[in-house]
Protein backbone atom coordinates (compact mmCIF):
# COMPACT_ATOMS: atom_id res chain seq x y z
CA UNK A 1 0.00 0.00 0.00
CA UNK A 2 1.09 3.52 -0.71
CA UNK A 3 1.56 5.65 2.38
CA UNK A 4 -0.91 8.37 3.23
CA UNK A 5 1.85 10.98 3.54
CA UNK A 6 3.28 10.27 0.08
CA UNK A 7 3.59 13.21 -2.27
CA UNK A 8 0.81 12.51 -4.80
CA UNK A 9 -1.82 11.92 -2.12
CA UNK A 10 -0.97 15.13 -0.25
CA UNK A 11 -1.05 17.09 -3.51
CA UNK A 12 -4.44 15.56 -4.29
CA UNK A 13 -5.73 16.53 -0.84
CA UNK A 14 -4.50 20.15 -1.06
CA UNK A 15 -5.38 20.94 -4.67
CA UNK A 16 -8.57 18.88 -4.76
CA UNK A 17 -10.04 20.52 -1.67
CA UNK A 18 -9.22 24.01 -2.87
CA UNK A 19 -10.42 23.33 -6.42
CA UNK A 20 -13.81 22.23 -5.11
CA UNK A 21 -13.97 24.96 -2.46
CA UNK A 22 -13.35 27.90 -4.81
CA UNK A 23 -16.60 27.58 -6.84
CA UNK A 24 -18.55 26.93 -3.61
CA UNK A 25 -17.20 30.14 -2.08
CA UNK A 26 -18.13 31.95 -5.26
CA UNK A 27 -21.72 30.67 -5.06
CA UNK A 28 -22.16 31.50 -1.39
CA UNK A 29 -20.95 35.09 -1.67
CA UNK A 30 -23.30 37.90 -2.70
CA UNK A 31 -20.77 39.64 -4.92
CA UNK A 32 -18.94 37.26 -7.23
CA UNK A 33 -15.56 38.50 -6.00
CA UNK A 34 -12.51 39.57 -7.94
CA UNK A 35 -10.09 37.41 -9.87
CA UNK A 36 -7.41 38.48 -7.41
CA UNK A 37 -9.23 36.87 -4.46
CA UNK A 38 -9.76 33.46 -6.08
CA UNK A 39 -6.41 33.60 -7.80
CA UNK A 40 -4.69 34.18 -4.46
CA UNK A 41 -6.41 31.11 -2.95
CA UNK A 42 -5.40 28.97 -5.94
CA UNK A 43 -1.85 30.32 -5.80
CA UNK A 44 -1.63 29.49 -2.09
CA UNK A 45 -2.68 25.89 -2.75
CA UNK A 46 -0.19 25.50 -5.59
CA UNK A 47 2.65 26.97 -3.52
CA UNK A 48 1.79 24.63 -0.64
CA UNK A 49 1.92 21.61 -2.96
CA UNK A 50 5.21 22.53 -4.61
CA UNK A 51 6.57 23.22 -1.13
CA UNK A 52 5.55 19.73 -0.06
CA UNK A 53 7.19 18.12 -3.13
CA UNK A 54 10.46 19.94 -2.37
CA UNK A 55 10.18 19.14 1.35
CA UNK A 56 9.84 15.43 0.52
CA UNK A 57 12.98 15.64 -1.62
CA UNK A 58 14.96 17.50 1.03
CA UNK A 59 14.03 15.06 3.79
CA UNK A 60 14.92 12.14 1.51
CA UNK A 61 11.52 10.45 1.56
CA UNK A 62 11.47 10.06 -2.21
CA UNK A 63 12.56 6.79 -3.74
CA UNK A 64 15.05 6.54 -6.57
CA UNK A 65 13.32 6.54 -9.91
CA UNK A 66 11.33 3.29 -9.97
CA UNK A 67 9.24 2.60 -13.00
CA UNK A 68 7.30 -0.30 -11.53
CA UNK A 69 5.30 -0.68 -8.41
CA UNK A 70 2.61 -3.02 -7.20
CA UNK A 71 0.42 -0.04 -6.37
CA UNK A 72 -1.29 2.33 -8.73
CA UNK A 73 0.98 5.21 -7.72
CA UNK A 74 4.65 5.41 -6.83
CA UNK A 75 6.34 8.28 -5.02
CA UNK A 76 9.62 8.42 -6.95
CA UNK A 77 12.07 11.02 -8.23
CA UNK A 78 10.81 10.71 -11.81
CA UNK A 79 7.31 11.75 -10.80
CA UNK A 80 8.74 14.41 -8.50
CA UNK A 81 10.62 16.08 -11.35
CA UNK A 82 7.49 16.26 -13.45
CA UNK A 83 5.43 17.42 -10.46
CA UNK A 84 7.82 20.33 -9.88
CA UNK A 85 7.81 21.30 -13.57
CA UNK A 86 4.00 21.09 -13.87
CA UNK A 87 3.35 22.98 -10.64
CA UNK A 88 5.74 25.76 -11.73
CA UNK A 89 3.75 26.04 -14.96
CA UNK A 90 0.45 26.10 -13.06
CA UNK A 91 1.80 28.81 -10.73
CA UNK A 92 2.98 30.93 -13.66
CA UNK A 93 -0.40 30.56 -15.38
CA UNK A 94 -2.31 31.43 -12.20
CA UNK A 95 -0.24 34.53 -11.44
CA UNK A 96 -0.45 35.76 -15.03
CA UNK A 97 -4.23 35.29 -14.96
CA UNK A 98 -4.70 37.82 -12.14
CA UNK A 99 -4.61 40.58 -14.71
CA UNK A 100 -5.81 38.64 -17.70
CA UNK A 101 -9.05 37.52 -16.04
CA UNK A 102 -9.92 40.89 -14.53
CA UNK A 103 -12.27 41.86 -17.35
CA UNK A 104 -13.90 38.46 -17.62
CA UNK A 105 -16.71 36.84 -15.69
CA UNK A 106 -16.58 33.75 -13.48
CA UNK A 107 -12.97 33.85 -12.28
CA UNK A 108 -13.69 31.20 -9.62
CA UNK A 109 -14.41 28.45 -12.16
CA UNK A 110 -11.38 29.41 -14.21
CA UNK A 111 -8.94 28.99 -11.31
CA UNK A 112 -10.69 25.85 -10.12
CA UNK A 113 -10.25 24.25 -13.56
CA UNK A 114 -6.55 25.15 -13.59
CA UNK A 115 -6.12 23.38 -10.24
CA UNK A 116 -8.01 20.27 -11.40
CA UNK A 117 -5.90 20.09 -14.53
CA UNK A 118 -2.75 20.44 -12.39
CA UNK A 119 -3.82 17.43 -10.29
CA UNK A 120 -4.22 15.39 -13.46
CA UNK A 121 -0.80 16.42 -14.77
CA UNK A 122 0.93 15.49 -11.52
CA UNK A 123 -0.86 12.16 -11.29
CA UNK A 124 0.01 11.04 -14.83
CA UNK A 125 3.68 11.37 -13.90
CA UNK A 126 3.25 9.38 -10.67
CA UNK A 127 0.99 6.59 -11.92
CA UNK A 128 2.23 3.04 -12.43
CA UNK A 129 -1.07 1.49 -13.42
CA UNK A 130 -2.87 1.88 -16.73
CA UNK A 131 -6.24 2.54 -15.05
CA UNK A 132 -4.74 5.32 -12.91
CA UNK A 133 -2.85 6.69 -15.88
CA UNK A 134 -5.98 6.86 -18.03
CA UNK A 135 -8.10 8.52 -15.33
CA UNK A 136 -5.35 11.07 -14.59
CA UNK A 137 -4.90 11.71 -18.31
CA UNK A 138 -8.59 12.56 -18.63
CA UNK A 139 -8.58 14.65 -15.45
CA UNK A 140 -5.80 16.67 -17.05
CA UNK A 141 -7.48 16.94 -20.47
CA UNK A 142 -11.15 17.68 -19.79
CA UNK A 143 -10.61 20.96 -17.84
CA UNK A 144 -8.26 22.23 -20.55
CA UNK A 145 -10.96 21.75 -23.23
CA UNK A 146 -13.16 24.17 -21.30
CA UNK A 147 -10.29 26.55 -20.54
CA UNK A 148 -9.28 26.76 -24.23
CA UNK A 149 -12.82 27.88 -25.06
CA UNK A 150 -13.15 30.16 -22.05
CA UNK A 151 -13.67 33.35 -24.10
CA UNK A 152 -17.21 32.37 -24.99
CA UNK A 153 -17.94 35.36 -27.21
CA UNK A 154 -14.72 35.02 -29.20
CA UNK A 155 -15.11 32.82 -32.32
CA UNK A 156 -11.43 31.91 -32.50
CA UNK A 157 -11.36 30.75 -28.88
CA UNK A 158 -14.35 28.51 -29.51
CA UNK A 159 -12.90 27.16 -32.73
CA UNK A 160 -9.62 26.43 -30.97
CA UNK A 161 -11.44 24.59 -28.19
CA UNK A 162 -13.54 22.54 -30.60
CA UNK A 163 -10.54 21.40 -32.63
CA UNK A 164 -8.61 20.65 -29.47
CA UNK A 165 -11.57 18.73 -28.07
CA UNK A 166 -12.09 16.54 -31.14
CA UNK A 167 -8.42 15.58 -31.38
CA UNK A 168 -8.09 15.21 -27.62
CA UNK A 169 -11.12 12.91 -27.45
CA UNK A 170 -9.75 10.88 -30.35
CA UNK A 171 -6.38 10.58 -28.60
CA UNK A 172 -7.95 9.31 -25.39
CA UNK A 173 -10.13 6.87 -27.37
CA UNK A 174 -7.00 5.49 -29.06
CA UNK A 175 -5.21 5.25 -25.71
CA UNK A 176 -8.03 3.26 -24.12
CA UNK A 177 -8.14 0.94 -27.14
CA UNK A 178 -4.41 0.39 -26.75
CA UNK A 179 -4.88 -0.29 -23.04
CA UNK A 180 -7.63 -2.82 -23.82
CA UNK A 181 -5.32 -4.74 -26.17
CA UNK A 182 -2.42 -4.65 -23.69
CA UNK A 183 -4.77 -5.90 -20.98
CA UNK A 184 -6.10 -8.65 -23.23
CA UNK A 185 -2.72 -10.12 -24.09
CA UNK A 186 -1.04 -9.77 -20.69
CA UNK A 187 -3.96 -10.08 -18.28
CA UNK A 188 -3.07 -7.13 -16.10
CA UNK A 189 -3.29 -3.34 -16.02
CA UNK A 190 -0.20 -2.81 -13.86
CA UNK A 191 2.52 -1.33 -16.07
CA UNK A 192 5.20 -3.56 -14.56
CA UNK A 193 3.20 -6.72 -15.15
CA UNK A 194 2.24 -5.62 -18.67
CA UNK A 195 5.90 -5.21 -19.58
CA UNK A 196 6.75 -8.52 -17.94
CA UNK A 197 3.99 -10.07 -20.03
CA UNK A 198 5.30 -8.42 -23.21
CA UNK A 199 8.82 -9.74 -22.71
CA UNK A 200 7.63 -13.35 -22.26
CA UNK A 201 5.07 -13.19 -25.04
CA UNK A 202 4.12 -16.00 -27.37
CA UNK A 203 5.66 -15.00 -30.75
CA UNK A 204 2.27 -15.32 -32.47
CA UNK A 205 0.97 -12.52 -30.25
CA UNK A 206 3.77 -10.05 -31.07
CA UNK A 207 1.81 -8.18 -33.80
CA UNK A 208 -0.92 -7.43 -31.24
CA UNK A 209 1.65 -6.10 -28.77
CA UNK A 210 3.09 -3.94 -31.54
CA UNK A 211 -0.41 -2.66 -32.30
CA UNK A 212 -0.87 -1.73 -28.64
CA UNK A 213 2.46 0.14 -28.49
CA UNK A 214 1.64 1.84 -31.80
CA UNK A 215 -1.69 3.01 -30.41
CA UNK A 216 0.04 4.39 -27.31
CA UNK A 217 2.48 6.30 -29.54
CA UNK A 218 -0.39 7.72 -31.60
CA UNK A 219 -2.53 8.57 -28.57
CA UNK A 220 0.19 10.26 -26.55
CA UNK A 221 1.69 11.70 -29.75
CA UNK A 222 -1.45 13.80 -30.29
CA UNK A 223 -0.85 15.60 -27.01
CA UNK A 224 2.92 15.81 -27.53
CA UNK A 225 2.45 17.30 -31.01
CA UNK A 226 4.61 14.77 -32.85
CA UNK A 227 4.54 15.37 -36.54
CA UNK A 228 1.90 13.22 -38.15
CA UNK A 229 -0.42 14.17 -35.27
CA UNK A 230 0.27 17.90 -34.92
CA UNK A 231 -2.33 19.56 -37.14
CA UNK A 232 -4.61 20.77 -34.33
CA UNK A 233 -1.83 22.31 -32.29
CA UNK A 234 -1.10 25.69 -33.97
CA UNK A 235 -4.81 26.53 -34.28
CA UNK A 236 -5.45 25.71 -30.65
CA UNK A 237 -2.48 27.61 -29.25
CA UNK A 238 -3.32 30.66 -31.37
CA UNK A 239 -7.03 30.76 -30.59
CA UNK A 240 -6.98 29.84 -26.91
CA UNK A 241 -6.43 32.61 -24.32
CA UNK A 242 -2.62 33.10 -24.18
CA UNK A 243 -2.41 32.19 -20.49
CA UNK A 244 -4.09 28.87 -21.30
CA UNK A 245 -1.82 28.41 -24.30
CA UNK A 246 1.04 28.62 -21.79
CA UNK A 247 -0.59 25.88 -19.70
CA UNK A 248 -1.12 23.70 -22.79
CA UNK A 249 2.32 24.20 -24.35
CA UNK A 250 4.32 24.01 -21.18
CA UNK A 251 2.14 21.64 -19.14
CA UNK A 252 -0.08 19.12 -20.92
CA UNK A 253 2.42 18.63 -23.72
CA UNK A 254 5.18 17.63 -21.29
CA UNK A 255 2.84 15.22 -19.53
CA UNK A 256 2.62 13.33 -22.80
CA UNK A 257 6.36 12.73 -22.47
CA UNK A 258 5.95 11.50 -18.90
CA UNK A 259 3.39 8.96 -20.04
CA UNK A 260 5.56 8.08 -23.03
CA UNK A 261 8.54 7.40 -20.78
CA UNK A 262 6.46 5.22 -18.49
CA UNK A 263 4.81 3.16 -21.23
CA UNK A 264 6.14 3.42 -24.77
CA UNK A 265 9.84 3.20 -23.98
CA UNK A 266 9.36 0.39 -21.48
CA UNK A 267 7.04 -1.58 -23.73
CA UNK A 268 9.34 -1.17 -26.67
CA UNK A 269 12.41 -2.20 -24.65
CA UNK A 270 10.61 -5.30 -23.50
CA UNK A 271 9.55 -6.13 -27.04
CA UNK A 272 13.22 -5.70 -28.07
CA UNK A 273 12.55 -4.49 -31.56
CA UNK A 274 14.21 -1.91 -33.72
CA UNK A 275 11.87 0.84 -32.57
CA UNK A 276 14.50 3.45 -31.76
CA UNK A 277 15.14 4.17 -35.42
CA UNK A 278 11.44 4.88 -36.00
CA UNK A 279 11.36 7.27 -33.03
CA UNK A 280 14.51 8.96 -34.37
CA UNK A 281 12.82 9.54 -37.74
CA UNK A 282 9.76 11.00 -35.99
CA UNK A 283 12.08 13.24 -33.94
CA UNK A 284 13.83 14.64 -37.03
CA UNK A 285 10.51 15.13 -38.87
CA UNK A 286 8.94 16.84 -35.88
CA UNK A 287 11.73 19.35 -35.33
CA UNK A 288 12.15 20.13 -39.03
CA UNK A 289 8.45 20.63 -39.78
CA UNK A 290 7.96 22.72 -36.63
CA UNK A 291 10.88 25.04 -37.25
CA UNK A 292 10.33 25.49 -41.01
CA UNK A 293 6.65 26.30 -40.48
CA UNK A 294 7.55 28.71 -37.67
CA UNK A 295 9.70 30.81 -40.03
CA UNK A 296 6.66 31.68 -42.14
CA UNK A 297 4.33 32.81 -39.35
CA UNK A 298 3.09 36.36 -38.93
CA UNK A 299 1.34 35.80 -35.61
CA UNK A 300 3.49 35.59 -32.49
CA UNK A 301 1.36 32.97 -30.70
CA UNK A 302 1.23 30.80 -33.80
CA UNK A 303 4.98 31.05 -34.25
CA UNK A 304 5.52 29.96 -30.66
CA UNK A 305 3.14 27.04 -31.26
CA UNK A 306 5.21 25.82 -34.21
CA UNK A 307 8.40 26.32 -32.24
CA UNK A 308 6.93 24.17 -29.47
CA UNK A 309 6.36 21.42 -32.06
CA UNK A 310 10.05 21.75 -32.90
CA UNK A 311 10.99 21.39 -29.24
CA UNK A 312 8.96 18.18 -28.98
CA UNK A 313 11.36 16.89 -31.62
CA UNK A 314 14.42 17.79 -29.53
CA UNK A 315 12.98 16.06 -26.47
CA UNK A 316 12.21 12.98 -28.55
CA UNK A 317 15.91 12.66 -29.44
CA UNK A 318 16.59 11.68 -25.86
CA UNK A 319 13.78 9.14 -25.88
CA UNK A 320 14.87 7.55 -29.14
CA UNK A 321 18.46 6.97 -27.96
CA UNK A 322 17.37 5.89 -24.47
CA UNK A 323 18.75 2.32 -24.65
CA UNK A 324 22.21 3.47 -25.79
CA UNK A 325 22.90 6.54 -23.70
CA UNK A 326 21.83 7.61 -20.23
CA UNK A 327 22.87 11.20 -20.96
CA UNK A 328 20.29 11.51 -23.70
CA UNK A 329 17.35 10.66 -21.49
CA UNK A 330 18.74 12.85 -18.71
CA UNK A 331 18.92 15.65 -21.27
CA UNK A 332 15.29 14.99 -22.18
CA UNK A 333 14.18 15.36 -18.57
CA UNK A 334 16.28 18.51 -18.15
CA UNK A 335 14.90 19.96 -21.39
CA UNK A 336 11.34 19.18 -20.28
CA UNK A 337 11.89 21.21 -17.10
CA UNK A 338 13.59 24.06 -18.98
CA UNK A 339 11.11 24.13 -21.81
CA UNK A 340 8.22 24.31 -19.34
CA UNK A 341 9.59 27.58 -17.95
CA UNK A 342 10.87 29.04 -21.23
CA UNK A 343 7.75 28.38 -23.29
CA UNK A 344 5.46 29.31 -20.40
CA UNK A 345 7.27 32.65 -20.03
CA UNK A 346 7.07 33.31 -23.78
CA UNK A 347 3.32 32.67 -23.92
CA UNK A 348 2.73 34.75 -20.79
CA UNK A 349 4.66 37.61 -22.37
CA UNK A 350 2.23 37.29 -25.29
CA UNK A 351 -0.63 37.44 -22.78
CA UNK A 352 0.82 40.67 -21.38
CA UNK A 353 1.14 42.18 -24.86
CA UNK A 354 -2.43 41.15 -25.73
CA UNK A 355 -3.92 42.64 -22.55
CA UNK A 356 -2.19 46.02 -22.86
CA UNK A 357 -1.80 46.55 -26.61
CA UNK A 358 -4.20 43.97 -28.15
CA UNK A 359 -1.78 42.96 -30.90
CA UNK A 360 -0.24 39.59 -31.75
CA UNK A 361 1.00 40.32 -35.26
CA UNK A 362 4.80 40.33 -35.38
CA UNK A 363 4.88 43.39 -37.67
CA UNK A 364 3.07 45.43 -35.04
CA UNK A 365 5.65 44.72 -32.35
CA UNK A 366 7.85 47.60 -33.54
CA UNK A 367 9.47 49.41 -30.66
CA UNK A 368 7.95 47.13 -28.05
CA UNK A 369 11.13 47.37 -26.01
CA UNK A 370 10.37 51.02 -25.31
CA UNK A 371 6.66 50.48 -24.66
CA UNK A 372 6.97 47.46 -22.35
CA UNK A 373 10.63 47.05 -21.31
CA UNK A 374 10.24 44.29 -18.73
CA UNK A 375 7.88 42.12 -20.79
CA UNK A 376 10.18 42.55 -23.77
CA UNK A 377 13.21 41.54 -21.74
CA UNK A 378 11.40 38.43 -20.48
CA UNK A 379 10.34 37.53 -24.03
CA UNK A 380 13.87 38.02 -25.37
CA UNK A 381 15.49 35.95 -22.62
CA UNK A 382 13.03 33.10 -23.12
CA UNK A 383 13.39 33.20 -26.92
CA UNK A 384 17.19 33.14 -26.67
CA UNK A 385 16.98 30.27 -24.18
CA UNK A 386 14.64 28.40 -26.54
CA UNK A 387 17.19 28.82 -29.32
CA UNK A 388 19.87 27.45 -27.00
CA UNK A 389 22.14 30.47 -26.66
CA UNK A 390 24.72 30.13 -23.88
CA UNK A 391 24.77 30.89 -20.97
CA UNK A 392 21.00 30.39 -20.66
CA UNK A 393 19.30 27.24 -19.38
CA UNK A 394 18.23 25.96 -22.82
CA UNK A 395 21.87 25.66 -23.87
CA UNK A 396 22.76 23.02 -21.26
CA UNK A 397 19.80 20.77 -21.93
CA UNK A 398 20.33 20.93 -25.68
CA UNK A 399 24.02 20.22 -25.13
CA UNK A 400 23.14 17.11 -23.13
CA UNK A 401 20.63 15.94 -25.76
CA UNK A 402 22.97 16.40 -28.71
CA UNK A 403 25.96 15.14 -26.72
CA UNK A 404 23.98 12.02 -25.83
CA UNK A 405 23.15 11.48 -29.50
CA UNK A 406 26.83 11.67 -30.48
CA UNK A 407 27.72 9.48 -27.50
CA UNK A 408 25.38 6.77 -28.84
CA UNK A 409 27.19 6.80 -32.20
CA UNK A 410 29.31 3.68 -31.67
CA UNK A 411 26.20 1.57 -31.01
CA UNK A 412 23.71 3.14 -33.40
CA UNK A 413 25.31 4.61 -36.52
CA UNK A 414 22.37 6.92 -37.24
CA UNK A 415 22.33 8.62 -33.81
CA UNK A 416 24.90 11.39 -34.58
CA UNK A 417 22.69 12.50 -37.47
CA UNK A 418 20.03 13.38 -34.91
CA UNK A 419 22.52 15.75 -33.27
CA UNK A 420 23.36 17.32 -36.65
CA UNK A 421 19.66 17.80 -37.45
CA UNK A 422 19.13 19.30 -34.00
CA UNK A 423 21.98 21.79 -34.34
CA UNK A 424 20.81 22.86 -37.81
CA UNK A 425 17.28 23.33 -36.51
CA UNK A 426 18.52 25.39 -33.56
CA UNK A 427 20.36 27.67 -35.98
CA UNK A 428 17.20 28.03 -38.05
CA UNK A 429 15.16 28.84 -34.96
CA UNK A 430 17.67 31.52 -33.93
CA UNK A 431 16.95 33.21 -37.28
CA UNK A 432 13.24 33.73 -36.65
CA UNK A 433 13.69 34.54 -32.97
CA UNK A 434 16.29 37.12 -34.01
CA UNK A 435 13.79 38.67 -36.39
CA UNK A 436 11.33 39.29 -33.54
CA UNK A 437 14.08 40.68 -31.32
CA UNK A 438 15.10 43.06 -34.12
CA UNK A 439 11.49 44.28 -34.46
CA UNK A 440 11.21 44.89 -30.74
CA UNK A 441 14.54 46.58 -30.10
CA UNK A 442 15.80 48.20 -33.29
CA UNK A 443 12.68 49.41 -35.08
CA UNK A 444 10.13 52.10 -34.40
CA UNK A 445 10.71 55.49 -32.84
CA UNK A 446 9.29 57.69 -30.15
CA UNK A 447 7.09 55.08 -28.48
CA UNK A 448 5.87 56.08 -25.05
CA UNK A 449 6.18 53.64 -22.21
CA UNK A 450 2.82 52.06 -21.30
CA UNK A 451 1.80 50.61 -17.97
CA UNK A 452 2.64 46.90 -17.78
CA UNK A 453 0.39 44.54 -15.81
CA UNK A 454 1.99 43.85 -12.42
CA UNK A 455 1.30 40.12 -12.36
CA UNK A 456 2.89 39.65 -15.80
CA UNK A 457 5.96 41.54 -14.56
CA UNK A 458 6.17 39.17 -11.59
CA UNK A 459 6.13 36.11 -13.88
CA UNK A 460 8.70 37.68 -16.21
CA UNK A 461 11.09 38.45 -13.37
CA UNK A 462 10.72 34.93 -11.97
CA UNK A 463 11.43 33.32 -15.33
CA UNK A 464 14.39 35.59 -16.11
CA UNK A 465 15.93 34.65 -12.76
CA UNK A 466 15.17 30.94 -13.30
CA UNK A 467 16.56 30.81 -16.84
CA UNK A 468 19.71 32.81 -16.10
CA UNK A 469 20.40 31.10 -12.76
CA UNK A 470 20.19 27.62 -14.27
CA UNK A 471 22.19 28.78 -17.25
CA UNK A 472 25.02 30.09 -15.06
CA UNK A 473 25.01 27.33 -12.48
CA UNK A 474 23.33 24.16 -13.83
CA UNK A 475 25.04 21.60 -11.57
CA UNK A 476 22.31 21.08 -8.93
CA UNK A 477 19.58 20.59 -11.53
CA UNK A 478 21.76 18.21 -13.55
CA UNK A 479 22.35 16.13 -10.44
CA UNK A 480 18.64 16.22 -9.71
CA UNK A 481 17.75 14.95 -13.19
CA UNK A 482 20.32 12.19 -12.80
CA UNK A 483 18.35 10.73 -9.88
CA UNK A 484 15.16 10.93 -11.94
CA UNK A 485 16.40 8.92 -14.92
CA UNK A 486 14.53 5.62 -15.11
CA UNK A 487 16.80 2.62 -14.87
CA UNK A 488 16.52 0.97 -18.27
CA UNK A 489 19.35 -1.50 -17.74
CA UNK A 490 17.13 -3.48 -15.36
CA UNK A 491 14.67 -4.04 -18.18
CA UNK A 492 16.77 -5.30 -21.04
CA UNK A 493 16.11 -8.97 -21.53
CA UNK B 1 -21.11 -22.31 -27.58
CA UNK B 2 -21.29 -19.42 -29.95
CA UNK B 3 -19.91 -16.67 -27.72
CA UNK B 4 -16.21 -17.21 -28.17
CA UNK B 5 -13.72 -14.45 -27.40
CA UNK B 6 -12.93 -13.95 -31.08
CA UNK B 7 -16.52 -12.90 -31.82
CA UNK B 8 -16.31 -10.02 -29.38
CA UNK B 9 -12.94 -8.96 -30.75
CA UNK B 10 -14.24 -8.99 -34.32
CA UNK B 11 -17.21 -6.79 -33.36
CA UNK B 12 -14.85 -4.48 -31.50
CA UNK B 13 -12.53 -4.15 -34.50
CA UNK B 14 -15.53 -3.48 -36.74
CA UNK B 15 -16.63 -0.69 -34.37
CA UNK B 16 -13.09 0.75 -34.40
CA UNK B 17 -13.21 0.78 -38.20
CA UNK B 18 -16.62 2.51 -38.23
CA UNK B 19 -15.32 5.13 -35.79
CA UNK B 20 -12.21 5.89 -37.83
CA UNK B 21 -14.31 6.06 -41.02
CA UNK B 22 -16.72 8.48 -39.36
CA UNK B 23 -13.92 10.73 -38.15
CA UNK B 24 -12.18 10.91 -41.48
CA UNK B 25 -15.23 11.37 -43.72
CA UNK B 26 -17.82 13.36 -41.75
CA UNK B 27 -17.44 17.07 -41.06
CA UNK B 28 -20.43 17.58 -38.78
CA UNK B 29 -19.16 18.14 -35.23
CA UNK B 30 -21.77 15.94 -33.58
CA UNK B 31 -21.17 13.09 -36.01
CA UNK B 32 -17.44 13.32 -35.29
CA UNK B 33 -18.14 13.27 -31.54
CA UNK B 34 -20.22 10.13 -32.03
CA UNK B 35 -17.46 8.51 -34.07
CA UNK B 36 -15.09 9.05 -31.13
CA UNK B 37 -17.68 7.60 -28.77
CA UNK B 38 -17.95 4.49 -30.97
CA UNK B 39 -14.18 3.96 -30.67
CA UNK B 40 -14.37 4.32 -26.87
CA UNK B 41 -17.21 1.80 -26.77
CA UNK B 42 -15.23 -0.60 -28.95
CA UNK B 43 -12.47 -0.43 -26.35
CA UNK B 44 -14.99 -0.99 -23.54
CA UNK B 45 -16.36 -4.06 -25.31
CA UNK B 46 -12.81 -5.38 -25.62
CA UNK B 47 -12.13 -4.79 -21.94
CA UNK B 48 -15.28 -6.52 -20.74
CA UNK B 49 -14.83 -9.45 -23.10
CA UNK B 50 -11.22 -9.98 -22.04
CA UNK B 51 -12.13 -9.65 -18.37
CA UNK B 52 -14.45 -12.64 -18.77
CA UNK B 53 -11.60 -14.88 -19.90
CA UNK B 54 -8.88 -13.56 -17.60
CA UNK B 55 -8.81 -14.22 -13.84
CA UNK B 56 -8.39 -10.51 -13.11
CA UNK B 57 -11.33 -8.15 -12.90
CA UNK B 58 -9.34 -4.99 -13.65
CA UNK B 59 -10.80 -4.78 -17.12
CA UNK B 60 -14.37 -4.40 -15.89
CA UNK B 61 -13.26 -1.70 -13.44
CA UNK B 62 -11.52 0.18 -16.23
CA UNK B 63 -14.62 -0.16 -18.45
CA UNK B 64 -16.74 1.46 -15.72
CA UNK B 65 -14.22 4.29 -15.30
CA UNK B 66 -14.08 4.76 -19.05
CA UNK B 67 -17.89 4.99 -19.36
CA UNK B 68 -18.02 7.67 -16.66
CA UNK B 69 -15.16 9.62 -18.22
CA UNK B 70 -16.71 9.38 -21.69
CA UNK B 71 -19.91 10.87 -20.27
CA UNK B 72 -17.97 13.82 -18.84
CA UNK B 73 -16.17 14.26 -22.13
CA UNK B 74 -19.41 14.29 -24.11
CA UNK B 75 -20.88 16.90 -21.76
CA UNK B 76 -17.94 19.21 -22.37
CA UNK B 77 -17.94 18.53 -26.11
CA UNK B 78 -21.65 19.18 -26.56
CA UNK B 79 -21.41 22.42 -24.61
CA UNK B 80 -18.62 23.60 -26.92
CA UNK B 81 -20.73 22.61 -29.94
CA UNK B 82 -23.74 24.57 -28.57
CA UNK B 83 -21.59 27.68 -28.17
CA UNK B 84 -20.33 27.23 -31.73
CA UNK B 85 -23.89 26.83 -33.01
CA UNK B 86 -24.96 30.09 -31.35
CA UNK B 87 -22.10 31.88 -33.05
CA UNK B 88 -22.25 30.41 -36.55
CA UNK B 89 -25.80 28.90 -36.75
CA UNK B 90 -23.96 25.83 -38.06
CA UNK B 91 -21.88 22.98 -36.70
CA UNK B 92 -19.95 22.01 -39.80
CA UNK B 93 -16.29 22.21 -38.79
CA UNK B 94 -15.23 22.77 -42.39
CA UNK B 95 -16.85 26.22 -42.03
CA UNK B 96 -14.80 27.20 -38.97
CA UNK B 97 -11.94 28.96 -40.64
CA UNK B 98 -10.97 31.95 -38.55
CA UNK B 99 -7.65 30.28 -37.72
CA UNK B 100 -5.25 29.15 -40.39
CA UNK B 101 -1.74 29.55 -41.72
Amino acid sequence: MIEISSTPLIILAILGTVAIAIPLISISRKDRGSSLFYGAIALGALLASIGYVIYQFVTGNVAQSAIFSEDVLVDDAFGGLFAIAMLIVAIMTTVASFNYMRKHKHPAVYFSLILLSAIGMVFVAYSTDLVMLFVAWELMSIPTYILAGYMKKDPSSNEAALKYFLFGALSSAIIIYGISIAYGITGSTNIGEVIQGFSTLDPTMTPLALLAVGMFIAGFGFKMGLVPFHMWLPDTYEGAPPTIAALLAAGTKKVGFAAALRIIIMGAVALSLDWTFALGIIAVMTMTVGNIAAVMQKNLARMLAYSSIGHAGYILIGLSIAPFSAIGIQGSLFHILNHAVMKGAAFIAVAGIVTTLAVTNIDKLKGLARKMPITSLGLVISLLALAGVPPLSGFWSKLMLFGGAIDAGPIAAWAPWLAIAGVLNSALSLAYYGWIIRKMYFEGENEKRVKEPKSIIAVMIFSIIFIVAIGVYPDPIIQFTETAVPNLAALSP
Amino acid sequence: MSNELIDFVIVSIALLGIGIYGLSVKRNAIRMLFAVEIIINAANLNLVAFARFIPHSGGQTLALFSIAIAAAEVAVGLSLIIVAYRMYQNIDIADFRSLKG
